[in-house]
């Protein structure tokens, strides 16, 4: 019995001399580093450069757009009564966008100082529309961009029973937009490339007036605000 | 300032700018003004009609649209014309996209030097019925300040005392409007239309002259029509 019991101990004892010689070999040979971080959606409206105004009779630009700098356009049409002998008056802005995920351009607008009467230039008489190009270059993610607008305001369009001229198309004036609605989106626009990655996406936004007999108005304004947003 | 404060300072605008520089724009806005001016306009109505007339024709006709620049001539006003009047019908069109006002000027010259010459009192004067019709054409009630036709009976008659034919009814003739005077006047013309839109405003202007025994001679009648937004 003694026996027995010391060849015991004398067993234990030697696997608790190589169990405690193991532990001993292997301590502190791994390591670890844990980070956390954040891609958060971007999108970016910017102006894609100078703007082109054309048909006017007095107008000019008074604050150009400067590409990839903030949108802050500021244009004087000018005469858009029927001494003005133009087709249109035709102001073409280009917008620049960006973004890592789908987005959506909306625009909200506003006409004021034309005056009351039937006669008076109203919203629906500034014709409006977006012309992106059929297809994406090859240096942004490939996508579809869906074009809320029928496009360039002076294509189509006709003369009403009354005489005055119509826009074509459903979201062709800015009559459509007193209240802010979508005028363009789609999918991702960049690839992955760096911020600082002259990549995007040019869209001409174009806004067109037919002269007419309207009322007299010495000061009209029309603003148009352009947001982008993340889907 | 110690110069670990200075440093510091100088470290903490450094990242300001840098965070407004990498700052995400997503609004943007177009700014536009314009003006719509007070616009009128006067053309010829088309062709001119030439009545009564012996030996007259119309030397330089309207065209409908284009600037008014007619020339007539009236041919002989002395006895020699049996006709009751000589008269020319000049269609007259008028657009305008505010209240307008027609005015005239005339003036009658004559080569005569007696009081049986030619004068603007001979000549008579009248604006005819004013249409306004087509599309974008507005609707709305003019003021003719003439007593139209001037060859109409209750417009003329010869004068009892002196059997000399007078135009006597309100601006009938040349004389009442030796400087400008208001021949026509009413509201906006057109709606919101473009100038394409060929419609307008339509009215003949009627001279008429009633050939009598005149001192002999060459007459030179000149008219000029303006219209204005009062």
């Amino acid at each position: 019995m003694s026996k027995m019991r010391k060849g015991f101990l004398t067993a234990l004892a030697i696997t608790t001399l190589l169990m405690m010689s193991a532990a001993a070999t292997f301590a502190q040979t791994t390591g670890s580093v844990t980070m956390n971080a954040t891609v958060s959606n971007f999108v970016e409206l910017t102006s894609g450069g100078a703007v082109t105004l054309t048909g006017n009779s007095g107008g000019s630009i008074i604050t150009d757009g400067t590409a990839n700098s903030p949108l802050a356009v500021v244009v004087n049409l000018g005469e858009l009564g029927p001494s003005n002998t133009n087709s249109f008056v035709e102001l073409s802005v280009p917008l620049r966008l960006r973004s890592n995920v789908a987005y959506q351009l909306n625009m909200v607008s506003s006409v004021a100082g034309a005056g009351a009467t039937s006669f008076s230039l109203k919203d629906t008489d500034v014709g409006f529309g977006l012309t992106p190009a059929a297809a994406r270059p090859a240096n942004l993610a490939a996508g579809v961009d869906t074009n809320a607008t029928p496009g360039d305001p002076t294509v189509g369009g006709s003369t009403d029973v009354n005489g005055r001229w119509v826009f074509a198309g459903a979201n062709s004036t800015l009559g459509a937009y007193a209240v802010s609605g979508a005028v363009l989106s789609g999918p991702r626009i960049n690839k992955t490339v760096a911020g600082n990655s002259a990549t995007n996406l040019t869209v001409p936004a174009i806004f067109a007036i037919k002269p007419q007999f309207f009322d007299p108005a010495p000061a009209i304004t029309i603003t148009a605000q352009f947001t982008v947003v993340a889907l | 300032m110690p110069r670990p404060l200075k440093l510091l300072l100088l470290s903490i605008l450094f990242v300001f700018t840098g965070v407004n520089c990498l700052a995400q724009s997503t609004t943007g806005t177009v700014s536009m003004s314009a003006t719509v001016s007070k616009f009128v306009e006067i053309n010829s109505g088309g062709s001119v009609t030439l009545t009564g007339n012996s030996g007259g024709g119309v030397t330089t006709d309207g065209v409908v649209n284009s600037p008014l620049a007619v020339s007539i001539n009236l041919g002989e006003l002395g006895p020699s014309n049996t006709n009751s009047f000589v008269s020319a019908s000049v269609p007259l069109k008028l657009r305008s996209n505010a209240a307008y006002v027609l005015s005239m000027t005339a003036t009658v010259t004559s080569s005569g030097t007696t009081a049986s010459k030619i004068g603007a009192a001979d000549v008579g004067f009248g604006l005819g019925t004013v249409s306004r019709t087509g599309v974008g054409v507005n609707a709305g009630s003019d003021t003719n300040a003439t007593s139209g036709d001037p060859t109409l009976p209750a417009n003329g008659s010869v004068n009892a005392g002196t059997g000399r034919y007078e135009f006597t009814a309100v601006r009938s003739n040349l004389s009442a409007f030796s400087s400008a005077t208001t021949a026509l006047s009413g509201p906006i013309i057109m709606n919101a239309v473009p100038r394409s839109n060929a419609n307008g405003l339509t009215v003949p202007a009627l001279f008429a002259v009633k050939p009598q025994f005149f001192e002999n001679g060459t007459t030179t009648i000149s008219v000029t029509f303006t219209v204005t937004a009062p």
